[in-house]
């Protein structure tokens, strides 16, 4: 599989850099491009592994089952840490590095780059995750000093997500759809700005320069700076996290300390109508409580969240004056909104048996058969992303003033997917559990989960051919479609036909696996 | 309360627990003995419905756990060898939680009173995740407890626990049955065994190779006054010499 992608990048790279090199009218601006192009790509994959080694970092040179034993052995703690700090390098920055290999050999390929060249770039990429690695790990090292004690690894998580969903939704605040709209003079000085390739103080920047000067066969300044400021840098977290064991960092694991309020505390009062619910209930009380308290889980709801956000800003931000255009986007929005609910629910939907964990053999020997912890999951979770699907189906479609018929198509469609994503979601995943994923974004790596993406975008697919017939009509003859009519009721009958097959398969499929399962309970 | 009638649990060509059958009636504590490997655990682990057995029967209280299992599982009550809760909440929400999931009428009464027999009551608002493994145990207990089953199943019961509270669990186990409980343990403890278990159960490769009293093992093996590990050692020494699978 590496290697397919290895392969794959390379080609799009070569054919990428040969596309802009022989673009019309490029001119000399087609290097600037490239360049320029790496250096967000570096930007990119430096910041998703910023994002990313936070909470490795605290798993690494905190929580490895092998340290106590390690710093046990006569071996100094800088030499263990430094170990350890290249452990964290490589479980955060490894992949980003093994998809920007094929890109910089694709560009040497193309540019007919001398042999140093190869050898520069790698160490030039090699220097540059280090960055992040050791910015993270240093992050790590004050929060276990700093965060309450027993919880650096929840504040960890928090700030993660908390910094990712900010950063995502930042960007896209910035509306890069404004470019469009620049005079033709505006457009010339930014364009010049543009080419100007001055190097600025970001490390992506220094490292997109010395690979293009190696490109040329020049070893760049930048090169060195970087190297000696990577090595530099790992070194002294290794130093800093040994010192910092010998202030004792036991402190921050030890959760023993912590006194919940003393005394008999009753349920709370929100808990009453769900326990009327019966088990499925009393399951519901015990979900929403892990998913307050376990940072895990409900960052997952915050990057959801920042997701939604996107997609409502970025399809309201194509309103416009003309109807047609708005039924255009307005029909659009019927495809996305299918894929964004699949997208979704393989955050929300998919996990949810899976989080029982370990815990599970206490459901197993109840009273409880199988499909009612996959009903109780679905009847848990259907409802918000029904209303999830819905809502933004409602605020899209209200805020581009889409036709009449459109306007009901969106809610539908978002709804409908809502649905149909949490049946698929639970289903598949209570028929392929992993009780043993240490997170929430782990569980969907699994067969379970590439099938759930298969049949999700199968569903928006299909939803999408189905609405097809009342966007067509809108736009080719406004005002010929109406939704109570002979041709809006068998669409509506369609839809709810494939919505409740979506639906209500899976969530069969899955009771019957679950209630085989045995691996690994109690 | 609790039958088993040639259970057998094959992973591939390999069978874990081979044509296994006894009972264990009301008002009786067995002890499910034998080497690691043996079975025990699978074995018990059919028993609660965490296994699916690849042939023979299971029944609680008469209901099959294969055509009744939510009547036979609402009999048992089960503390496994390792005690995964859910960390995030506290002593006392697992317990309303296990209530409601059980329809355990008085549910918070009940949980109160075993937290308190269990000493958990000061900890009973803390995370889970940071009680120690004893507290689990307990707890554990107090789970399987809490819905009064007239069967109880236990494996390894001793593990974690202090002296007081190994103490309390043993004396536990005995009333329960005393009161018309039935119980089933399975543990590495011969002086648990010996001293708690009306009858004992000696499993090996998947084989039951001898049941009974103490005095009817101690028969078996032909020493008036041998110990449970003295007739345990002797047995599955014999067991090993005659080429078991």
């Amino acid at each position: 599989m590496l290697s397919g992608i290895f392969i794959g990048v390379l080609a799009a790279t070569r054919h990428g850099v040969r596309f802009l090199d022989h673009y019309p009218g490029i001119g000399t601006i087609a290097g600037a491009v490239e360049q320029r192009s790496l250096e967000a790509l570096f930007t990119v994959l430096m910041l998703a592994v910023a994002f990313s080694v936070l909470t490795g970092a605290i798993a690494t040179l905190y929580g490895s089952q092998d340290l106590p034993f390690l710093l046990s052995l006569p071996v100094s703690p800088v030499r263990v840490f430094t170990l350890k700090v290249v452990e964290t390098y490589v479980s955060s920055a490894l992949l980003p590095a093994l998809f920007t290999v094929p890109v910089l050999v694709g560009l040497g390929i193309e540019r007919h780059a001398p042999a140093g060249y190869y050898l520069i770039a790698m160490a030039a990429l090699l220097a540059l995750y280090a960055l992040p690695v050791a910015a993270g790990a240093l992050a790590a090292l004050v929060l276990m000093r700093i965060a309450p004690a027993g919880r650096a690894k929840e504040v960890a998580t928090a700030a993660s997500v908390g910094l990712a969903a900010a950063l995502v939704l930042g960007m896209r605040a910035l509306r890069p759809e404004r470019l469009g709209n620049l005079t033709p003079a505006q457009f010339d000085h930014a364009l010049a700005r543009f080419a100007e390739l001055r190097v600025s103080w970001l490390p992506s920047a220094w490292g997109s320069t010395a690979v293009w000067r190696a490109l040329q066969g020049h070893v760049s300044v930048y090169a060195l700076v970087l190297a000696v400021v990577s090595v530099l840098v790992l070194a002294g977290v290794a130093r800093v996290a040994a010192l910092a064991y010998r202030a004792g960092w036991f402190r921050s694991l030890d959760a023993t300390g912590h006194r919940g309020p003393v005394g008999v505390l009753p349920a709370a009062p929100w808990e009453a109508p769900l326990a009327r619910l019966g088990p499925a209930g009393g399951l519901l009380v015990k979900d929403l409580r892990l998913l307050a308290r376990d940072p895990s889980q409900w960052s997952q709801l915050l990057v959801l969240v920042a997701l939604a956000g996107v997609y409502f800003i970025s399809t309201a931000s194509l309103a416009t004056e003309v109807q047609r255009f708005r039924d255009v986007v307005g029909a659009l929005n019927l495809v996305f909104l299918g894929f964004l609910m699949a997208g979704i629910g393989i955050r929300t939907a998919f996990p949810l048996v899976s989080l029982e964990g370990e815990g599970f053999w206490l459901l197993r020997t109840g009273p409880l058969r199988a499909r009612h912890i996959v009903l109780a999951k679905f009847w848990g979770t259907m409802p918000m992303m029904a209303v999830l699907g819905g809502g933004l189906g409602v605020a899209v479609a209200g805020r581009l003033g889409v036709s009449a018929p459109l306007a009901l198509a969106s809610p539908l469609a978002g709804a409908c997917a809502g649905m149909a994503v949490t049946g698929l979601g639970v289903g598949l995943g209570a028929a392929f559990p992993r009780f043993d994923a240490a997170s929430p974004a782990e569980v969907p790596l699994s067969t379970g989960g590439l099938l759930y993406m298969a049949l999700s975008l199968g569903y928006a697919a299909l939803a999408t051919a189905l609405f097809a017939y009342p966007a067509y009509r809108t736009l080719r003859a406004p005002g010929t479609f109406r939704w109570d009519s002979f041709d809006g009721a068998v669409v509506l009958a369609a839809v709810a036909v494939v919505t409740a097959l979506w639906t209500v398969l899976p969530l069969i499929f899955g009771s019957a696996r679950l209630a085989r399962y045995e691996s690994g309970l109690g | 309360m609790i039958e088993v009638d040639g259970l057998v649990k094959a992973y591939g060509r390999v069978r874990a627990v081979d044509g296994v059958s006894f009972t264990v009636r009301a008002g009786e504590v067995v002890a499910l003995l034998g080497p690691n490997g043996a079975g025990k655990s699978t074995t018990i682990k059919a028993i609660t419905g965490l296994l699916r057995p690849t042939g023979g029967r299971v029944a609680v209280g008469g209901n099959g756990l294969e055509s009744a299992p939510l009547r036979a599982k609402a009999l048992l009550g089960y503390v496994p060898d390792r005690p995964y809760l859910y960390q995030k909440l506290t002593g006392r929400e697992l317990l309303r939680f296990l209530a409601r999931l059980r329809r355990v009428r008085d549910g918070e009464t009940r949980a109160e009173a075993w937290l308190r027999h269990f000493d958990l009551q000061r900890s009973a608002n803390e995370l889970i995740e940071t009680y120690s493994h004893g507290m689990r145990q307990k707890l554990t207990f107090a789970a399987a407890l809490l819905h009064d089953p007239p069967a109880l199943v236990i494996d390894e019961p001793m593990v974690g626990l202090d002296p007081r509270a190994a103490h309390d669990v043993r004396a536990l186990m005995r009333r329960r049955a005393d009161d018309g409980g039935a119980v089933l343990l399975t543990t590495h403890s011969m002086e648990v065994a010996e001293a708690v278990a009306d009858r004992v159960l000696l499993l090996h490769h998947g084989r039951i190779r001898a049941a009974g009293t103490m005095e009817e093992l101690r028969r078996r093996v032909g020493v008036q006054d041998a110990t449970l590990e003295a007739i345990f050692l002797q047995l599955t020494e014999e067991a090993s010499r005659a080429g078991s699978p």
